[in-house]
């Protein structure tokens, strides 16, 4: 499997926007290097429960097929919320599910891809907790009951399903809901696949790729326990060993997109080996307090420390199903704290809503570049001074000189 | 000293009503604070004036030092925001032309400085009162009803100058009152997050109510600047009984059928000043919260960074006046001063350099724009224009920046910083456009403008000596008060002008100007 992931590493490595730069920095196997995914449109499709007439239980598959490969996002809320990423080498894989062991207590081996050498890398992305907490004026933090995902009951996502726009959308609100906060409210993961590259419009506007999908992270109506609650969303990562996860900060000089937003923060799965790029998991460092996002909305968000997880993953269901009994030991968890709100926690006090936004995809995370407008407005401006300054110099001496030529016939 | 005061207050009361026969014998008795004509009473005054202008300075700041609590408790996105300085500017479009005939015709300037001083304290009391209700368009009304009178209250605060120190000390008074001005906003910037907090830890909480608060203890600057104009009303009224004083005026005549016989060169100059006013002052309105987003910053060393500019100029007006005479070559400066803003725009914009650089280089850019731009419209247009000149160009910098205050706003919405600060460096290039066209007009026109000091002064010596055989003559035919009007040669017009600036000219230079009361214009 690690064998596999490093063919990977050198695959993707050519792939993506920063591929032309990164030649000449590796070693020998880079010469085979095919783009996994080149920028052409490709088709996506989405299934709901594969093989399984029955919508007690949600499991989404999306199946992007290149030219040479195909991506494998399978989507479930079967246990806490999670997505697997799987990356093939062949035009054909598919996906196989075992329903009656994945939905028994011992999953392990319920989820595979056939051909299952096709497989290059896979990773897993877990929402597994969502901590409440707020911050009295002596600094203490003060924890109320942590939900954890796994306990949710999940709406079905059949109705919510599109097809053209590859959206969904998994709603769930807590088993057992003592303190009543989402007896108006709602937690949801709202699911979006992109077929071609491209920029999302409204805020914080990702750039994304045909690698990547967006997971958009939404409470909604769901009641603060204190004054100046803040919530905080765990994500834990899979990888396979030979992989390690990385925090990268950027701050970028470009808020162009995402007004006011400076920061972009990834989380990216590299090879140990050679550092390139398998995965990510890529955000900006905002959240919106409204349905329609504007930037006075915006609800600041930190991420605190990039963790390696000893402790056992809650129940994912399609997580065991997939890697196994191996999960935390030939695979390693890395979990990282996800909080929203700033100074105080009142845009969601006020408006009751957040929504959060990643992308998650194969490959070098997209970087934002200047925007076409940016470039030509300066390129103008800069560019008439000289310009005038020139003509203005020719005018000049044409003057003078004509003044110079008037006196002539004088003579 | 008071020796020398006496003298040129009584030569003043001689000028003015030709009265000077009203006994001033009685007032030798008078201790030296009371007495008008004394070197401590003139300080006295000095000082009310001074602080006559602190309040409307203070408060025309208070959006900028409060922008995050002003945006989070009224609930207003950016654009929303800058409506509130727009709001300020729009009055001010139509009453620059007006403020000096309001001060000359009909309330005069004594009655005319407390109506200002009301408006002001009137305007920002109702400013707070929106936020204490929390409705925004109150803010709007407030500041709307502040400008008509902040602009003007400039206006009477250097007619009060020039009636009570023309002659020696008429620079030296103007450049503390513009460094009280800067003073003004400096203090404003930096107490106002601070006050805003304490309110915050006497109520518990944040919201309208505690903006409110705030600006309503702001607002009682504006209380002591109506003090300061109410006391400066009864000492000016006392003084000119003691004296036989005529009351100020700002004497300035516009006639709007002048603007057709602007020349091109003007218009330039026009264009120049809109264009760089608008991307300093709206900057600094937007710029607390681009320091604290884009930089980290925390909110105290944003609102320091804030104010640079503003403490820069403060003390670089005066020595760039001074050097900008020395020299002359307007238009180099001028091209120099938009050229270093351009770079510290675009630092901002395109790196992360540390901010402090950029910031001290547009104040002194700032600075020596100022210095160098305003005294060249005297270049370009007769005395009697002058007038209408300068408020014409008062008009139009407001209008300025009332649009690009609200463009800027809603830039920042919809399209962020980066774009935000390339609309402001692309204002700049326009000026520094129009700072090249003008270069070479001027060039191709044969004008004054970028001649050095020397070819200046070879042309002040022809023109000196024309004076003095035209003064020898006027000597022997007019009586002493007719030799006491200004003259009316270039040199001396340029003068004046520098001397709005606060520079500090050779006292035979100066001369008491009516339209130095545009200084205004130079906020």
């Amino acid at each position: 499997m690690a064998a596999s992931a490093l063919l990977l590493a050198a695959l993707l490595a050519a792939g993506g926007r920063g591929a032309a730069g990164r030649e000449g920095a590796g070693g020998g196997r880079r010469q085979d290097r095919v783009p996994l995914r080149p920028l052409l449109p490709l088709q996506v499709s989405m299934q709901y429960n594969p093989g399984w007439n029955n919508s007690s239980v949600n499991l989404l598959h999306v199946r992007a097929v290149g030219p040479s490969d195909t991506l494998h996002y399978i989507w479930s809320s079967i246990g806490a919320p999670a997505v697997l990423l799987v990356a093939t080498e062949s035009r054909s894989s598919a996906l196989r599910v075992n329903w009656t062991q994945l939905l028994s207590p011992a999953p392990a081996g319920a989820i595979w891809i056939d051909p299952p050498s096709s497989v290059v890398y896979s990773t897993a992305v877990v929402f597994t907790k969502v901590f409440e907490y707020s911050e009295a004026k002596t600094l203490e933090e003060l924890f109320y009951p942590t939900y954890d995902l796994s306990d949710f009951s999940w709406d079905s996502i059949n109705h919510t399903l599109n097809h053209t726009a590859l959206t969904a959308e998994f709603t769930g609100v807590p088993a057992t809901d003592p303190s009543g906060s989402f007896s108006n409210g709602s937690l949801a993961f709202r699911v979006t696949a992109y077929e071609a590259s491209g920029r999302d419009g409204p805020l914080p506007s990702l750039l994304h790729t045909a690698n990547s999908s967006k997971v958009e992270f939404v409470l909604a109506g769901v009641a603060p326990r204190g004054n100046s609650s803040r919530f905080v969303l765990e994500v834990a990562t899979v990888e396979e060993t030979g992989v390690v996860q990385r925090l990268r900060s950027a701050r970028s000089i470009d808020d162009e997109y995402t007004p006011t937003i400076f920061e972009m923060l990834s989380l990216v799965a590299e090879s140990q080996n050679d550092s390139s790029a398998l995965s990510f998991l890529q955000w900006k460092a905002t959240a919106y307090g409204s349905q329609s996002p504007r930037r006075e909305d915006s609800i600041q968000c930190r991420s605190r420390g990039l963790q390696a997880a000893n402790w056992t993953l809650p129940v994912s269901g399609i997580v065991h199903a997939y890697f196994g009994e191996g999960v935390g030991s030939t695979y390693t968890i890395s979990a990282i704290n996800i909080s929203f709100g700033g100074e105080d926690g009142r845009v969601y006090q006020e408006k009751r809503y957040l929504s959060w936004s990643a992308l998650l995809g194969f490959g070098q995370p997209p970087k934002d570049t200047f925007s076409p407008l940016v470039i030509s407005i300066m390129a103008v401006a800069l560019g008439t001074p000289m310009v005038m300054l020139l003509v203005g110099s020719c005018v000049v001496l044409f003057a003078q000189r004509k003044r110079y030529s008037e006196y002539e016939p004088i003579n | 000293m008071a020796e020398e005061e006496r003298a040129l207050l009584a030569s003043a009361g001689g000028d003015d009503g030709g009265g000077g026969g009203g006994s001033p014998g009685p007032l030798r008795a008078l201790p030296a604070l009371c007495d008008p004509r004394r070197f401590p009473h003139r300080l006295l005054v000095l000082a009310l004036m001074c602080f006559l202008g602190f309040g409307s300075y203070f408060c025309y700041d208070n959006p900028a030092a409060l922008q995050t609590q002003v945006q989070r408790d009224m609930k207003v996105n950016a654009a929303q925001f800058m409506a509130l300085y727009a709001w300020y500017s729009w009055p001010n479009v139509v009453l620059c032309f007006f403020g000096g005939f309001l001060i000359d015709r009909v309330f005069g300037i004594r009655l005319g400085t407390i109506i200002f001083s009301i408006f002001v304290c009137v305007g920002q009391v109702i400013f707070a009162l929106g936020a204490l209700l929390n409705t925004f368009w109150l803010m709007d009304l407030g500041r709307f009803i502040f400008g008509i009178g902040g602009e003007s209250l400039a206006v009477a605060q250097n007619t009060y100058a020039v009636s009570w120190f023309k002659g020696k000390e008429l620079n030296l008074v103007f450049g503390l009152q513009l460094s009280m001005a800067r003073i003004g906003s400096t203090v404003n910037m930096n107490i106002m997050g601070w006050i805003y907090s304490r309110v915050q830890d006497l109520l518990g909480y944040t919201g309208p109510s505690t903006l409110g608060l705030t600006l309503m203890i702001g607002g009682v600057t504006c209380l002591f600047s109506l003090t300061c104009a109410l006391i400066l009303a009864y000492l000016d009224k006392r003084a000119e009984k003691l004296l036989c004083k005529e009351q100020g005026k700002t004497g300035e005549v516009i006639k709007l059928t002048d603007v057709k016989d602007f020349s091109l060169s003007l218009w330039l100059i026009f264009v120049i000043c809109v264009c760089y006013y608008a991307a300093v002052f709206p900057f600094i309105g937007l710029g607390k919260v681009f320091f604290i987003e884009k930089f980290k910053f925390s909110s105290r060393e944003a609102s320091a960074i804030n104010s640079i500019v503003y403490i820069i100029s403060a003390p670089m007006s005066p020595v760039f006046g001074l050097l900008v005479d020395k020299l002359g070559k307007n238009i180099i400066w001028v091209l120099c001063a938009v050229i270093t803003t351009l770079a510290s725009h675009i630092m901002l914009a395109f790196t992360f350099w540390n901010p402090w650089i950029a910031m001290c280089l547009l104040g002194v850019a700032y600075s020596l724009l100022a210095c160098a731009l305003w005294p060249m419209v005297a270049f370009v247009v007769p005395e009697h224009q002058l007038g209408t000149a300068y408020g014409f160009m008062q008009s139009i910098q407001n209008l300025g920046l009332a649009i690009i205050a609200i463009a800027a706003g809603m830039i920042l919405d919809t399209r962020g910083y980066l774009f935000l600060e390339v609309f402001f460096s692309a204002c700049v290039c326009l000026s520094l456009i129009a700072v090249v066209m003008l270069y070479f007009v001027n060039h191709l026109t044969g004008g004054d403008l970028n001649w050095s000091a020397k070819e200046r002064e070879k042309l002040q010596k022809v023109a000196a000596t024309e004076a003095e055989e035209q003064e020898r003559l006027r000597r022997q035919n007019e009586d002493d008060l007719a030799k006491l009007r200004p003259k009316a040669d270039d040199f001396s017009l340029r003068n004046k002008y520098l001397s709005k600036l606060g520079a500090q000219l050779p006292d035979n230079y100066s001369s008491c100007l009516s339209t130095m009361v545009h200084r205004s214009v130079l906020k």
